[in-house]
């Protein structure tokens, strides 16, 4: 092994040798620093692999031929080697970004750039105070330097405002060195600690200091406006550098000197830490310039990191799991999106929207933000769930509050810039980018990749990039470049195939949900024959939400659950994003989701008492104090997901907008996640109390508020999509309902809900996108009598509505006579009224949906199109098939559900002998019910025909109009505001409240952080003095505590 | 004696300091700072001073077996050494910085370099 | 329950006398009706003539496939109705095909008449038509929850959904009829009947003294005649859901035919003494109304 020290000196050395080549060779000089950078990764890299596999011990090495405290000695642990090899190879990424710069400075610049990466690492390896502060100057002589790179004029004024800062900070460390000197005789950390210096007479203080030196390089919130404009305005691969690496770098001397301070300190580094990664997220929301929202997410992440060192005893074992996962996940993602915007022309958010026809890039930051987010299957989301599960161990339950808060609002800007750089700003051809550059980036991201998988290996968990469903579905990334039919027959292919395989382990239940999974994606997969082209990214997202959702099903720990519940609400929204106008609603998805998610985490860490793997079965054992907790945080988790009232908000848009075939993805399968959860909930902890209130009592009031206020705002929709969505909305809202009434039938109920939504709202949007697609418009009043043109539409439509809406002989029926037999024993009475309410409602929404689009008049543009695309009538029409199937035997999905549920309740299935279904209350034969209907029917229509049979076909306004002649079929149809009566008696129930608090809650947080930010004036010695002030705060709240 | 000179050193901190945040002109804020480091420099070789003891230089008058008792702490000595070359260097910095802003701004007044904020 | 093929010709006999009953009792109810106005009525036969007339009318025409299915889906609807609940408590012949279903169906099946006729006015294109469905729908939900509410009382009083069961627990004496068992439920259940009888004050869906308006606003000929069949078969239908749930069905067809009679009479005199509700009015009423009442019912039991 070579000795660590040569990753100091060969960066010294190259360094000076710089200093000898010719002024002219310059693009030798980039060479040789190339070299030096990538041998020093390479030292770094053997160290880490040793200790990886090796069994290699840490190390200590030591200088000038003298142990410690004599001399200064190195140490080298995995750790160590791990951040190194983070800082070189960030700096030899960025040193070959810099090519160009670099060779234009001269080989000046090229030895400052090697003096910064070795001053990172030294500060990372040395174990002597002293030689701490040395490195620390060093970095930020030679940071001082690399900012002038810039050209950006502004960065000089950013560099001189660092170095003022840096003055500051250097009096305060050079002070607590020599005092923490003069209290234990030593500059040695190792003997200091051992000899508790810090709790000899000045030592405390001089400790202090020492630690806040080191903590301001991790540039906490509010002594840090340095930092951020330095991150505006310095060259994008500099501040990749400076974040990725200076960070680092900061963040473990805050590590290493921590120890020296007994246990007063931990806690207020935590509070530090804990405070920046709040305040910067928050401030981070209004943030419009790239670079510095970047500064302001790295301040944030760093401060997670400055927070998990603080809790170090509390994480106990997993400390370096979850620090050094959200570190490198920080340092990989980071410097990427720093080189990312380097290729960016324009600091605006949209800019980025050059990305947006380069795949590979595309790719790399949607790799970034999901690494940042700590999305799985990246280290962040093992770190994440094992620092939550720390945490909740010890009860630490507001900090699991900050860290949640912090990390959603982060996600909210991150997804936000994501969504803008993919929808927004102008649509431009594709800019041809530097592939040096390219390749950077794409190293990074691929990086990011390979710590998934490492820290995947480390978790203890099963690793997610084992898992054959994420698998396949990351596989569609590979065959993006294939045609779209070639993905859509291998993805139909794969989903059966997946189902044949998993077929027999499946108990009832889950066959019922991974039917509608893989076989109903695989159904409404054969729509997507329609797309010519590729269709870029549309197989991965959609395979990825699906593997979420196969996944899901099986799970049996809480960590599986919620890692396929975070894959599914992944996939689902880059397919929300798709849409024309989605993207505003996307991003409402995708913060309603992470924060349902969030509550999924906290209450599945509640319900283990902090042990990170823990079987779902064990949520019926869950300690009765904490019970109800879990049981809240875990049902608001999955109400988010089936948008129960007050948290619906997102869902209206996101479905509406999404494109043709992804909003019956979106609706008739991912809703069912949250049934799916609701199910696992309810099955596990059953009934719980929570200060005397029966919660599923409260579940019941929230299922019949959302089935009645989901139907009545789909009633007043005049876009038609929206109109399927809200009824989404209601729909849930009886499933929920069903769910909560806890009795046998209520849950067979649910389960029917399950399978009709799927299928009929599945039809249902398909047919409305192929009209969409046909007419040009989702808005009703603007379509009608296209019964004629579109008749295999009409038809899915038909069926569609009158399974919806519950008449026999269809499907429909058989839900709600359940209903009523599962009210027959429900304990609470009121909700059921509700539900009785908005029953009746849905046929307003479903006739308007049918009327205003295919009967009345037709318009005249509308005259010459034709029946919607083949490829999206053929799923409908086996939909159509499905459900007069389905209603004819509805025995064959649910007698083996009925059977499986009995295990949970005592009484009440139903049973299933011969035609004829009967429970204890009524009995129902739906074989009698079609024939009987279906021969009346024939009867009557055979005596209308040999009445009728020479009917005259007339003219379209060939009506009888009272005195009048109808004018233009715009004026004739009867379509606009069509329940205008009802708006007049309902109306009063359809006020926005929802949307105003939640509208509030986010204009309250933009309004904090534009408020706040001005915090940071732009003037140097403001910030010297938030330097100084912050140091005596910090020092008056320790002291108080 | 000891306590006047890290009194003094102590003071020159705060003089420093003061002038670097008070002044708005660049040049008299570098100033300020070096009198500051000149404060800490003070303070580091007054921490490792003690009474009645001789350089540390171990040549005849001051034999080998002796030192430990009759010189005073070395250590502090060699860091302001050190601590004197790294002030200087960051010095030199700030001179070049300041004489860029200069070259860009015609100014040297921080309060005129506040275009990056919020 | 194995079905024998003699039910059939049974259940045509039903419907025949309903059928024959139900156009007369129309007639009778709306001389009624004129003579409470001082006006001097229609003929008791001539609802026989005009459906004979408009069954005989040779001038057809359509406005396609929907509009044309829309009077036999109507029919349907009655006819089925009609069917699936047995109309003669305890007479085996008179049972019809509830083998089929239980109340549920019976409540459901309602809607399916009512959505075929509304698709099929749909496709004629006359917007009078559409107003028509679109004021009959809006009140039809609020004026359908007294009359579920009160349904969910009665199942839940009598334990089953079954209607013959709900009719037998009623037997014995008059005071076994839920109208004095649960008499809360079975008053919110009546003011849903008026809601459902378009007689006034909630006509103002087919608005019939006016402008023609609703649903058979464009049908005509056999069309019309499929609809006036159904208007005689469809209110007796469900008064006789009501009088088994509410008033101790009918043992024998005297019985029945007094007891409908009654019960139509109850609407026509609501009728000739309260002037038209506007639909959101209606809504508002059912609601202040007739919601408390039946909540109150629900909770007698």
């Amino acid at each position: 092994m070579v000795s660590a020290i040569h990753i100091l000196s060969t960066g010294l050395g190259a360094a000076f040798l710089l200093g000898l080549l010719p002024e002219a060779w310059r693009g030798r000089a980039h060479l040789v620093t190339l070299a030096a950078l990538a041998l020093m990764s390479a030292i770094a890299l053997s160290w880490v692999l040793a200790f990886a596999f090796d069994g290699q011990q840490m190390v200590d090495v030591f200088t000038a031929g003298v142990s410690p405290p004599f001399a200064i000695n190195l140490r080298l642990g995995m750790a160590e080697a791990a951040l190194s090899l983070t800082v070189c190879l960030s700096g030899l990424l960025s040193a070959l970004y810099l090519k160009t710069s670099l060779i234009t400075q001269g080989r000046r610049a090229m030895a400052v750039l090697l003096i910064a990466v070795m001053a990172f690492c030294g500060i990372i390896l040395t174990r002597d105070i002293f030689n701490l502060f040395v490195f620390v100057e060093l970095s930020v002589v030679s940071v001082g330097g690399l900012v002038l790179l810039s050209d950006d004029n502004r960065a000089l004024g950013a560099g001189f405002k660092y170095l003022i800062v840096s003055q500051v900070v250097s009096i305060l460390m050079l002070l607590g060195v020599i005092f923490l000197y003069h209290a234990g005789g030593t500059l040695n950390i190792d003997t200091l600690t051992a000899a508790n210096a810090a709790g000899i007479g000045t030592g405390g203080l001089a400790f202090f200091l020492l630690l806040m030196a080191v903590v301001a390089e991790a540039k906490p919130v509010p002594a840090n406006g340095w930092a951020l404009d330095i991150y505006q305005a310095a060259h994008p691969a500099f501040s990749a550098l400076f974040s990725a690496a200076a960070g680092t770098a900061a963040l473990f001397a805050v590590d290493k000197v921590l120890v020296m301070g007994g246990p007063t300190w931990p806690p207020v580094v935590a509070g530090i830490g804990l405070f920046s990664f709040v305040a910067a997220n928050v401030l981070g929301l209004s943030q419009t310039h790239d670079r510095r929202l970047l500064g302001y997410s790295s301040i944030a992440q760093i401060g997670l990191v400055l927070g998990v060192v603080g809790l170090k005893d509390v994480v106990g074992e997993h400390y370096l799991f979850i620090a050094g996962g959200i570190l490198v996940a920080h340092a990989v993602a980071k410097a990427g999106m720093f080189w990312l915007s380097g290729l960016v022309a324009e600091r605006k958010l949209s800019a980025w929207a050059v990305l947006r026809k380069n795949p590979i890039l595309l790719f790399a930051f949607a790799t970034f933000v999901a690494l940042l987010v700590g999305l799985p299957p990246f280290p962040g989301f093992y770190a994440k769930w094992e620092l939550i599960h720390a945490l909740m161990a010890q009860d630490r339950v507001v900090l699991v509050a900050l860290i949640l808060l912090g990390a959603l609002l982060e996600a909210t800007y991150l997804m936000r810039w994501f969504g803008y750089a993919l929808k927004r700003g102008a649509d431009l051809e594709s800019v041809q980018f530097e592939v040096r550059k390219v390749a950077v980036v794409l190293t990074a991201a691929l990086g990011g990749w390979g710590l998934g998988y490492v820290w995947g290996e480390l978790s203890g968990h099963a690793n997610l990039l084992h898992s054959m469903a994420l698998l396949f579905a990351l596989g569609f990334v590979v065959l993006d470049g294939l045609p779209a039919w070639v993905k859509n027959t291998v993805a139909i292919a794969g989903m059966s195939a997946f189902f044949y395989v998993s077929y027999p382990g499946y108990d009832p239940l889950q066959l019922i949900f991974a039917s509608i999974i893989l076989l109903g994606g695989a159904a409404i997969f054969v729509a997507g024959y329609h797309e010519r082209g590729r269709r870029l990214g549309f197989y991965p997202s959609a395979m990825l939400m699906y593997a979420g959702l196969a996944m899901l099903i099986v799970a049996d720990t809480t960590f599986q659950f919620f890692a396929a519940w975070e894959v599914l609400t992944v996939g689902s929204y880059f397919l929300i994003l798709r849409g024309k106008e989605s993207e505003p609603h996307a991003l409402s998805y995708i913060v309603f989701s992470l924060g349902g998610a969030f509550a999924l985490m906290a209450g599945f860490a509640l319900a283990s008492g902090g042990v990170s793997e823990f079987a779902i079965q064990g949520l019926s054992d869950v300690a009765a104090e904490a019970a109800p907790w879990v049981f809240v945080l875990l049902a608001v988790g999955f109400m988010t997901k089936t948008a129960a009232i007050g948290l619906h908000i997102w869902l209206p848009g996101a479905h509406a907008e999404a494109e043709t075939d992804v909003s019956p993805m979106v609706s008739g399968i991912l809703l069912k996640a949250g049934l799916f959860g609701l199910f696992t909930l309810l099955m596990t902890m059953g009934k719980t109390q929570m200060y005397g209130v029966e919660l599923t009592h409260v579940l019941m009031w929230i299922g019949a508020i959302s089935a009645l206020l989901g139907n009545l705002m789909a009633v007043f929709q005049e876009d038609a999509k929206r109109l399927l969505a809200y009824s989404s909305i209601g729909q849930m809202g009886y499933a929920l309902f069903g769910l909560a009434m806890m009795n046998h039938l209520g849950w067979l109920m649910a389960l029917m809900f399950v399978i009709n939504h799927y299928v009929y709202k599945s039809m249902l949007f398909l047919s409305v996108g192929g009209v969409a697609k046909r007419t040009g418009t989702k808005l009703m009043y603007r379509m009608g009598g296209l019964i004629t043109l579109m008749p295999l539409s009409f038809v899915a439509v038909l069926i569609g509505i009158i399974a919806m809406s519950g008449v026999p002989p269809l499907s429909g029926f058989g839900g709600r006579w359940i209903f009523y037999n599962a009210i027959m024993t429900a304990e609470y009475k009121l909700p059921i009224l509700i539900i009785f309410l908005s029953g009746p409602i849905a046929f307003l929404y479903l006739f308007r949906l049918i009327h205003t689009i295919f009967l009345g008049q037709l318009k005249d543009e509308h005259r010459r199109i034709t029946e919607a695309p083949f490829w999206i009538v053929v799923p409908q029409m086996l939909f159509v098939a499905f459900l007069l199937g389905f209603a004819v035997v509805p025995g064959l999905a649910l007698r083996h559900v009925d059977a499986y549920i009995a295990q949970f309740f005592v009484g009440g299935g139903l049973s299933w002998d011969g035609l004829t279904i009967t429970s204890p209350f009524g009995y129902w034969s739906p074989v009698s019910i079609m024939i009987v209907t279906g021969a009346i029917f024939a009867v009557l229509l055979a005596w209308l025909v040999f009445l009728n049979h020479k009917a005259q076909k007339v003219k379209q306004f060939n009506i009888v109009f009272a005195a009048e002649r109808p004018h233009r079929p715009e004026t004739t149809h009867f379509a606009w505001n069509f329940y205008a009566p009802y708006r007049k008696a309902f109306g009063f129930l359809l006020k926005p409240y929802a949307t105003w608090f939640w509208d509030g809650v986010a204009g309250a947080f933009h309004g904090v952080a534009e408020t706040a930010r001005r915090f940071y004036t732009g003037d140097g010695q403001v910030y010297a003095f938030h330097m100084l002030g912050f140091v005596l705060v910090v020092y008056l709240i320790a002291m108080g505590m | 004696m000891v306590h006047i000179a890290m009194l003094t050193g102590f003071v020159l901190i705060a003089i420093g300091i003061y002038g670097a945040l008070t002044n708005r002109n660049i040049l008299r804020m570098i100033v300020a700072f070096t009198v500051a480091n000149t404060g800490v420099n003070i303070v580091l070789v007054s921490v490792g001073y003690m009474m009645g003891r001789t350089a540390p230089i171990l040549d005849a008058a001051v034999p080998v077996a002796e030192a430990a008792n009759r010189i005073i702490d070395p250590v502090p000595q060699a860091l302001v050494l050190t601590a004197i070359v790294i002030g200087l260097g960051v010095t030199a910095l700030m001179l070049a910085y300041a004489y860029r802003l200069y070259d860009c701004r015609g100014s040297l007044d921080i309060s005129r370099f506040r275009d990056l904020k919020w | 329950m194995d079905f024998e093929w003699i039910r059939i010709p049974h259940a045509l006999l039903t419907l025949l006398i309903v059928f024959l009953y139900g156009l007369l009792l129309g007639a009778v109810i709306q001389k009624i009706g004129a003579r409470a106005g001082r006006r001097h009525g229609i003929p008791f036969y001539q609802n026989y003539i005009d459906l004979i007339k408009n069954y005989a009318l040779r001038t057809t025409i359509t406005h396609g496939f929907m509009f044309y299915l829309g009077p036999v889906f109507r029919l349907t609807g009655g006819v089925g109705l009609l069917l699936f609940v047995p109309t003669i408590y305890g007479v085996a012949m008179h049972e019809n095909f509830s083998f089929a279903g239980d109340l549920i169906l019976a409540l459901y099946f309602v809607f399916f008449g009512s959505l075929g006729m509304a698709l099929g006015a749909g496709e004629s294109g006359h917007p009078y038509a559409a107003i028509g469905v679109s004021r009959g729908l809006s009140q039809v939900t609020a004026a359908e929850l007294p009359f579920a509410i009160a349904v969910f009382a009665v199942a839940l009083q009598y334990q089953t959904l079954s209607v013959t069961d709900i009719v037998a627990a009623q037997q014995g004496s008059v005071f076994n009829w839920t109208v004095f068992t649960n008499p809360l439920a079975v008053t919110a259940a009546m003011m849903s009947f008026l809601g459902s009888m378009m007689r006034p004050p909630f006509d103002v869906v087919l608005a019939p003294q006016e402008i023609p308006i609703g649903p058979p606003t464009e049908y005509h000929s056999a069309y019309l005649a499929l609809m006036q069949s159904n208007r005689a078969i469809f209110p007796i239908a469900k008064m006789v859901i009501y009088m088994n749930l509410f008033f101790g069905g009918a043992a024998n067809w005297p019985v029945f035919f007094l007891k409908v009679f009654l019960l139509y009479l109850f609407a026509a005199f609501v009728g000739v003494v309260f002037p038209r509700f506007r639909v959101e009015q209606s809504v508002r009423w059912f609601l202040v109304w007739g919601v408390p009442v039946a909540v109150a019912g629900l909770f007698w039991v």
